[in-house]
């Protein structure tokens, strides 16, 4: 098996005018293609980081980041952008729906991003099967929390990423819709062999997935 | 590299964007819309004026060539040679004066025509029939008067009038001509036939009088031989002056063309204004879509692509408006033919054309493409990283190096652009600077008021500190507000200051000074007997007469004038056509002379010359140049002696030419002459007028009124013009009102809570407002001035005076309105709704 994302001794600091604070330090992993992982730690230990860095919208401070054995290190914003619409779907707690686009617009996007143009089927199919048939058409504020989350993740599905990246996919929805959203992404990676990496906060979430990565301080423990 | 699909992507993006959030751009879309519009209005019409006078070059000139021989006709052998070529039409022009019993005469321009004239067109008149009367031979003879007169002297259809002692009929009103008449436009004109001319013996013999001869060819021809063979059958004359279809129209072309201009730069800058309003309505739309633009790069979209796609959006506002602008203004020239004098006979026709459209497209691309840039360029600073965090830094105007080396280029384009198309190249690259300056100087006020009040930060009182605080906010309404309304009242007070010093320099400085008449060639065996006639009806007037006669100018030191001097020559018209010219023994006492000296007397085979001193001075002329001058068709060297200062504004009997009296003793002359006098002038003039029907006399205050009238006209279209550009500075002020309403809103609701009444709320406002116009007012009010004060004592050569009225009466104006719409733009804040708009914050 390949890794999917590889970090090796990768630093973050963030420099502010009094001190720079050491967000990740130095920090090695391996994620293999088809691995389900999840993300765990105190508030402010540098979940949410990690995700920045593997998602190439932050850039390390020092060390590697290889993304499908690419380095992503040094890489110009365009170059970055196409590493993203190739291998990266991500999915925020707060589901970033834009919202003058309705549900089947909002999925198309990640499509017409990859030159993937006329596929309205594909993306109303994904959508059927996430329960969301009868609101294809609907624009985000008419969608609950949950729905809107689901058509999040429909987005961040629809071009077959090899990764796809959650932070907190739940840290928003209740018990029930978390519940749903989860048996949803976990499905779909196992069915298209992806590999996810989620930051969660809830116990038994991280504990169906294959391996839990513990983050304390910036470091693995 | 270009890509159809990532084409259709965007297209299929902006498409989709603006249909559902076109309110967020409206500002965009209607001061792009009003600005374009100004500007292809005022293009239609210049076009269409062009046009007009294009293809009716042959109507304004009354034929295909025009001959004029001054005062003595042509002989009737060459008329003959004429006739071979085609139909000709004789007309003579002269000034006269024409009367009504129990009505002071009135000044007049009198055409007389044969009944071959007009050779193409017609002449307008009512009755309809009018035109034909004055060719039937009757006892007593018709007259064609205009609508001044009849005004005037208050005639109808068949009244009397006396013309040099003979009476006429009225037989109807002259509406137009097709030969552009001035007099026919702002003054007094009349048309008699060629045969009362003749059979009355009307020939006052002065040296205001015109024979023009204009011929129709035969066949259209071989024109260019046939005008060759005229030009060859009058060459034994120098003084005879032949005029072509095309040439008539040049001296109204250029007005047209200054005036156009003019207004073009004015347009332009309503589109600058404008453009300010564009970059800042961006602005905030990129900051209010700053999430769709980071989710949209998270999806993997670049920065340039979702520029692209918020340009191309613009781009098609910019498309509909001014496709939209273009065909509203194509049909001005309707409108233009309403407002202008109907004797002009203009009838302008809307013209579609693609280049017409393009140009005005170009423009307001340029003006998009600089003032877009810095906002859209922001997109690149928003981070999708922020996605993860749930915080957004707004974004500001991207200058990076690039960017402005873009936009220098963008902006030389531009003027250059301006440059090329006018006539005046210097005053229109002066123009584009002092308006960019001008912008400078006002966005650096608006810093600077930021700075000084931060520097001075002690208040207590509450109004004054929310005021403070709305004024030294990342959002404050300082600079906007300072830019856009600061250029706008710049501008109109700039162009009142001009006006208003031109209107005041004709109706009071000048009468306090000026004759009451001015009498125009006086026979000479006459002037005695009018000088002591006048003298027995007021002893106590004030009479000044000069002699004078005709010359023109041939050479200077030995090189032809016209390639000495250019036609835009300040001063070209010393030289060109026909000169009056006096002489004189002696200086004149209100004409110091500045350079040379004066002549001895009594030296009778030489010519001497005194010259106008600023006419000396453009031409190029030094002491003792010499000058070749055609009088009487006899070509004389002359000595240029001395330069004299002439001031021409005082109305008194003025030459730029003046020669010494022994040599021109030998010469034909008439006089000219002032009259100043107690009485009133319409009396003397009535008086005169019966014992001399042969004078003519002009009423200065008649042409006073003429000149003040036209210049009230111009006075009210300059500033509705400049209104518009207020107006778009006051949309865009309102735009970024409403732009940060929920900002604003925001902080009056928390100083609600904290217990702050709605009275200091105002107040505070008012104060905010008080303090950015106040500042604006000063920084307008000196580049006002200082612009106002070089155009009038440098372009127009009068002296600058103030208007404290005028000035109140638009700072107080321009102040209530701006205000009361920023109020009304902030309604929002004052309703008590506010408080459950808290929780959409
Ligand atoms: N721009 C920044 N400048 C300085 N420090 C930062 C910046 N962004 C994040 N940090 C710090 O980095 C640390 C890690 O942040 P991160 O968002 O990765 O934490 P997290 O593990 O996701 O926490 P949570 O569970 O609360 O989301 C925090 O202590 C935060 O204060
Ligand atoms: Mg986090």
């Amino acid at each position: 098996m390949s890794a999917a994302i590889q970090f090796n001794n990768v630093s973050l600091n963030y420099g502010t005018k009094t001190d720079t604070v050491e967000v990740l330090k130095s920090i090695s992993f391996s994620i293999d293609s088809e691995e389900v992982v999840s993300i765990v730690g105190p508030s402010g230990s540098g979940k949410t980081s990690i995700i920045m860095l593997a998602s190439g919208l932050e850039t390390a401070s020092k060390g590697s980041v290889k993304i499908n054995n690419q380095e992503i290190v040094g890489l110009k914003e365009n170059e970055l952008s196409e590493v993203r619409r190739k291998n990266i779907g991500i999915v925020f707690q707060s589901f970033y729906l834009i919202p003058n686009l309705t549900a089947v617009e909002n999925v198309l996007l990640s499509l017409e991003a990859n030159q993937q143009y006329n596929l309205e089927k594909d993306a109303e199919e994904l959508l059927g099967e996430f329960g969301l048939s009868h609101r294809l058409h609907h624009l985000p504020s008419e969608l609950s929390g949950g729905e809107q989350q689901r058509v999040a993740i429909a987005r961040a599905l629809i071009n077959k990423p090899k990764i796809i990246l959650a932070d907190e996919p739940t840290g928003n929805l209740d018990s029930a819709n978390s519940e749903i959203m989860i048996d949803l992404l976990f499905d779909y990676t196992k069915k298209s062999q992806t590999s996810l990496v989620m930051v969660t906060h809830d116990n038994s979430i991280a504990k169906r997935c294959d391996r839990i990565i513990e983050i304390r301080d910036g470091q693995i423990v | 590299m270009f890509d159809i699909q990532q084409f259709k992507l965007i297209n299929k993006y902006a498409l989709r964007d603006f249909t559902r959030s076109y309110k967020k751009l409206w500002v965009v879309t209607s001061t792009l819309f009003v600005s374009l519009l100004l500007l292809s209005l005022t293009f239609s019409v210049k076009e269409a004026l062009n046009s007009e006078i294009e293809n009716n070059s042959k109507k304004l000139l009354g034929g295909d060539i025009q001959v004029t021989s001054g005062i003595d006709p042509l002989p009737e052998k060459i008329i003959d040679e004429f006739d071979d070529l085609g139909k000709v039409s004789t007309a003579i022009e002269f000034a006269t004066m024409l009367s009504k019993e129990g009505e002071s005469p009135v000044f007049t321009e009198l055409r007389a025509v044969d009944d071959n004239y007009p050779l193409y067109g017609n002449i307008e008149t009512i009755p309809q029939i009018a035109s034909e009367r004055i060719f039937v031979n009757s006892q007593k003879p018709s007259v064609l008067i205009n609508e001044s007169i009849q005004k005037l002297l208050k005639l109808s259809f068949g009244d009397d009038v006396v013309i040099m002692g003979q009476q006429f009929e009225v037989a109807g009103l002259v509406s137009s001509v097709p030969d552009l008449a001035e007099s026919a436009v702002f003054g007094e004109f009349a048309i008699i036939s060629m045969e009362s001319y003749e059979q009355f013996g009307l020939n006052s013999g002065g040296s205001f009088l015109d024979h023009q001869y204009r011929i129709k060819f035969k066949n259209s021809t071989q024109v260019e031989a046939k005008e060759k063979l005229v030009r060859s059958i009058v060459e034994y004359d120098d003084s005879i002056e032949i005029r072509l279809p095309g040439e008539s129209g040049q001296s109204l072309s250029r007005i047209i063309d200054n005036f156009s201009n003019f207004l073009n730069l004015v347009s332009v800058s309503a589109m600058v204004i404008a453009g300010v309003g564009i970059s800042n309505t961006l602005l905030s739309f990129v900051n209010q879509s700053n999430t769709s633009i980071a989710v949209k790069k998270s999806i993997g979209f670049s920065s340039s692509f979702i520029q692209t796609m918020y340009f191309y959006e613009i781009m098609m506002i910019l498309v509909l408006t001014s496709v939209v602008a273009y065909f509203i203004g194509v049909f001005s020239p309707l409108l233009a033919n309403e407002l202008l004098p109907e004797a002009l006979g203009i009838d302008l026709q809307p013209t579609f054309s693609f280049i017409g459209y393009l140009n005005i497209f170009f423009i307001g691309l340029l003006v998009v493409l600089i003032f877009s840039i810095p906002s859209l360029y922001s997109i690149s600073e928003i981070k999708a990283a922020a996605l993860f965090r749930n915080t957004f830094n707004p974004v500001s105007l991207n200058f990076s190096l690039m960017n402005i080396i873009l936009l220098s280029i963008l902006v030389v384009i531009l003027t250059t652009y301006f440059v090329y198309q006018t006539e005046q190249k210097l005053y229109t690259v002066l123009y584009f600077v002092a308006f960019f300056v001008t912008m400078l100087i006002f966005y650096g006020v608006s810093k600077l008021l930021i700075l000084f009040i931060k520097a001075f930060y002690k208040f207590s009182n509450n109004s004054y500190r929310i005021a403070y605080r709305n004024i030294v906010a990342k959002k404050s309404l300082a600079p906007i507000m300072t830019i856009s309304l600061g250029i706008g009242l710049t501008l109109l007070l700039t162009l009142s200051f001009v006006a208003n010093n031109l209107k005041k320099e004709i109706s009071d400085s000048i009468p306090s000074m000026a004759p009451d008449l001015f009498f125009v060639s006086i026979d000479r065996d006459m002037q005695r007997d009018l000088e002591s006639f006048i003298k027995d009806v007021d002893p106590n007037v004030e009479l000044e007469f000069s002699p004078m006669a005709s010359a023109s100018f041939i050479s200077l030191n030995g090189t032809p004038i016209e390639e000495v001097v250019s036609e835009s020559n300040r001063s070209a018209w010393v030289v060109r056509g026909d000169r009056r010219i006096s002489w004189s023994e002696k200086p004149k006492p209100d004409n110091p002379i500045i350079e040379g000296e004066w002549w001895e007397p009594g030296i009778e085979d030489e010519l001497f010359i005194s010259m106008d001193s600023r006419a000396a001075y453009d031409l190029g002329m030094k002491i003792n140049d010499k000058i070749v001058l055609n009088i009487l068709g006899r070509d004389v060297t002359g000595i240029v002696k001395n330069f004299r200062e002439v001031d021409y504004r005082d109305i008194s009997i003025n030459f730029a030419i003046i020669i010494n009296k022994a040599f021109a003793n030998k010469l034909p002359y008439e006089y000219v002459g002032t009259l100043k006098s107690e009485l009133p002038s319409s009396e003397i003039l009535a008086r005169i007028v019966e014992k001399f029907p042969n004078v003519s006399a002009i009423k200065i205050d008649r042409i006073l009124s003429q000149v003040s009238e036209v210049l009230n006209k111009v006075f009210i279209a300059v500033t509705a013009i400049s209104l518009i550009v207020i107006i778009i500075g006051l949309i865009v002020i309102v735009s970024a009102v409403l732009v940060q309403t929920t900002f604003r809103r925001y902080n009056n609701l928390i100083y609600k809570i904290l217990g702050v009444d709605f009275p200091t709320i105002l107040k505070a406002m008012t104060m905010e407002f008080a303090v950015i116009y106040g500042t604006l007012i000063f920084f307008a009010l000196s580049v006002a001035t200082i612009s106002s004060f070089l155009v009038v004592e440098n372009a127009l050569q009068l002296s600058w005076q103030f208007d404290l009225g005028l000035t109140l009466w638009i700072l107080l104006s321009t102040a209530v309105v701006s205000f009361v719409l920023i109020l009304m733009a902030n309604r929002s804040i004052f309703s008590p709704k506010v408080y459950p708009l808290i929780r959409n914050e």
